[in-house]
């Protein structure tokens, strides 16, 4: 912070433009409309999933300069589980460059579940960062010359995004890994393959914490404005990662984002995202808004039922689909702006 | 959608409340649905010059902020006290008082609240009452409030005394008003002094805030000792004081 405060006015004034936003109407109005929506189930293949209140919902929208308008649950910690695997791919890319990770790691979406222990038969390479497998082999990516080293830089990785200390949900990290069988089987078949290095128990552990991560969705918006942003926090001002890799996790996220539903995804919404089972998603309009959305019920797909009900009415309603040419409704920084008359 | 005049002094004891009260009364007179709410949760008074009694009041601002109600229920029609019998959809001059009671107010100071509900709750009740005009009546200095109201008002009123010490607080809340992107700031001179060359110290307000003056009110002996009892435009219908406030909220409805 600056000693004569200007920074401190300048987060002032963005907090009240922030509560002065039309959008507040209008992301009330989105919430109330789907906060009733009965379908999905909240996960349960750990006690501690299982134990999420379905009626939970919370949406964050943070715009490029910091402006938040956020309504329901905001502040309701879950784990980050899959969310986090474009970042930690994001802090391999910075560690070994793009052609080191993509000859451990392909990029292609598959039909396929995100646990399913299939690798491509001729490179013996995952199909992409996002599914299990590949989200193990950039685990194992991560640099450090010790367990712990790589530890701390996966989480002071994630504390720039976050722009604040983040915290492992230890009793979700417990269960992870005492239930990680399909996991561990899918790191020793890699290992088989000499895809991961011999140190499978550690990059497990290493994949179980940034898995059992505790956020709230107010942090996913940051997290997505942060990419949005290209790659700097625009709360903390703070670099998160190298501005090069930010298209590599946004196209990541694109086109395996949202588990086998991916492709109708970006048909319909047309967002880079990447979805969790905790219940949360995070959404990115590049070089304008990130988007977090907190509701655990989830699709047979694994996606938050009223997560991307919510996304879609927001892509529709503001023409966010990247894609997007002729829409003539309002656009989003509108609806940032006070309306005056 | 209501048109929304922010009232502000940058010090307490402007005449902020009762200069607002009276605008409010005169544009609704003027055939409209007019509303203030009282955002001066710490030090609320504007209720008083309506006669408004809060010993039966069941909700105010307060309770709104704090979920207990919708914002429409703390709105009280105080048509009567600026006119004796109105019928009639137009006009209506509604009131959303904040709560006196000193435990209520310290809740506030306690637990704060979150500034952004103040917004909805402006923006719902201008459409529950289907307002034309809503004036927020602010708490005095720089606070959550006053931004607030800075931020989604139409038009911006800056009340100030001639005086060294409104002269730089004026321009603090100026160059607030400037970040939070105000279109229009209207500045009312108010209890200048008999003998003090008004047309010269209007030009230096005018230059030095690079806004526009709309009114200068002379300090007045019939308006202290109403001592807020009633509405000044309504008891003295021909005065002066009346006759400027009339121009204001005309320039207000332009």
């Amino acid at each position: 912070m600056s000693t004569d405060g200007t920074n401190y006015l300048d987060a002032l004034v963005t907090k009240l433009k922030s509560a002065a936003a039309p959008f507040r109407d209008t992301l009330n109005e989105l919430h109330a409309k789907y906060k009733d929506v009965r379908e999905g189930a909240v996960a349960d293949y750990i006690p501690e999933l299982a134990k999420a209140d379905p009626n939970a919902f919370g949406i964050s929208v943070m715009s490029v300069d910091g402006q938040v308008v956020e309504v329901g649950d905001h502040q309701q910690l879950f784990s980050l589980q899959s969310i986090s695997k474009p970042f930690v791919f994001g802090l391999a890319l910075e560690d070994h460059g793009r052609e080191h990770v993509l000859s451990k790691v392909s990029v292609e979406p598959t039909g396929e579940a995100f646990n399913s222990i299939v690798l491509d038969e001729t490179t013996n390479r995952p199909f992409n960062p996002l599914v299990n497998a590949g989200a193990i082999a950039t685990a194992d990516l991560v640099e450090g010359k010790n367990f712990s080293e790589r530890i701390s830089r996966m989480l002071a990785m994630f504390s720039r995004y976050f722009g604040r200390t983040l915290y492992v949900d230890n009793s979700i990290f417990m269960s992870e890994r005492a239930t990680g069988h399909r996991n561990r089987a899918i790191g020793h078949l890699m290992l088989n393959f000499g895809m991961i290095k011999d140190r499978v128990e550690e990059t497990l552990e290493l994949y179980f914490q940034q898995c059992s991560l505790l956020v709230n969705c107010h942090d996913l918006a940051v997290l997505g404005a942060t990419l949005a942003n290209g790659g700097v926090n625009p709360i903390t001002g703070q670099r998160a990662i190298k501005a090069e890799y930010v298209k590599d996790v946004l196209s990541i996220m694109a086109s395996c984002g949202m588990y086998d539903y991916a492709g109708e995804w970006a048909f319909r919404v047309g967002l880079p995202a990447k979805s969790g089972v905790g219940g949360g998603i995070v959404a990115v309009v590049p070089g304008k808004f990130g988007i977090g959305i907190y509701s655990p019920p989830l699709d047979a797909k694994g996606n938050s039922v009223r997560g991307v009900l919510a996304c879609r009415e927001l892509s529709e309603r503001f023409g966010l689909h990247v894609f997007e040419a002729g829409h003539d409704g309002p656009s989003l920084e509108d609806e940032f702006r006070p309306r005056r008359g | 959608m209501a048109k929304i005049i922010a009232v502000h002094s940058f010090r307490g004891g402007t005449g902020k409340s009762n200069i607002t009260a009276n605008l409010a009364s005169l544009v609704a007179l003027a055939g409209h649905r007019v509303g203030i709410i009282d955002t001066d949760i710490q030090s609320p008074g504007i209720h008083v010059i309506f006669g408004f009694n809060q010993d039966n009041l069941k909700y105010a601002l307060n309770d709104y902020l704090w979920g207990n109600c919708k914002i429409e229920d703390a709105a009280y029609d105080v048509t009567r006290a600026a006119i004796p019998e109105p019928n009639g959809d137009r006009p209506r001059l509604f009131l959303i008082p904040s709560s006196v009671k000193t435990g209520e107010i310290a809740r506030v100071l306690c637990d704060g609240y979150d500034v952004g509900l103040l917004n909805d709750g402006i923006q719902s009740v201008s459409r529950a009452l289907s307002l034309d005009y809503l004036f927020i009546d602010t708490h005095p200095g720089v606070n959550e409030e006053t931004l607030l109201s800075i931020a989604i008002c139409d038009r911006f009123m800056l009340i100030m005394r001639p005086d060294n010490q409104d002269f730089q607080g004026t321009a603090v809340t100026v160059e607030l008003a400037h970040r939070l992107e105000v279109q229009e700031i209207l500045l009312i001179v108010n209890k200048v002094p008999q003998g003090m060359e008004a047309g010269m110290l209007q030009g230096q307000i005018e230059s030095t805030y690079k806004a526009e003056v709309v009114g200068m009110l002379p300090l007045n002996a019939e308006m202290a000792s109403l001592a807020s009892s009633a509405l000044f435009s309504v008891r003295y219908g021909d005065h002066p004081i009346t006759q400027t406030l009339k121009g204001i909220a005309r320039r207000i409805m332009t």
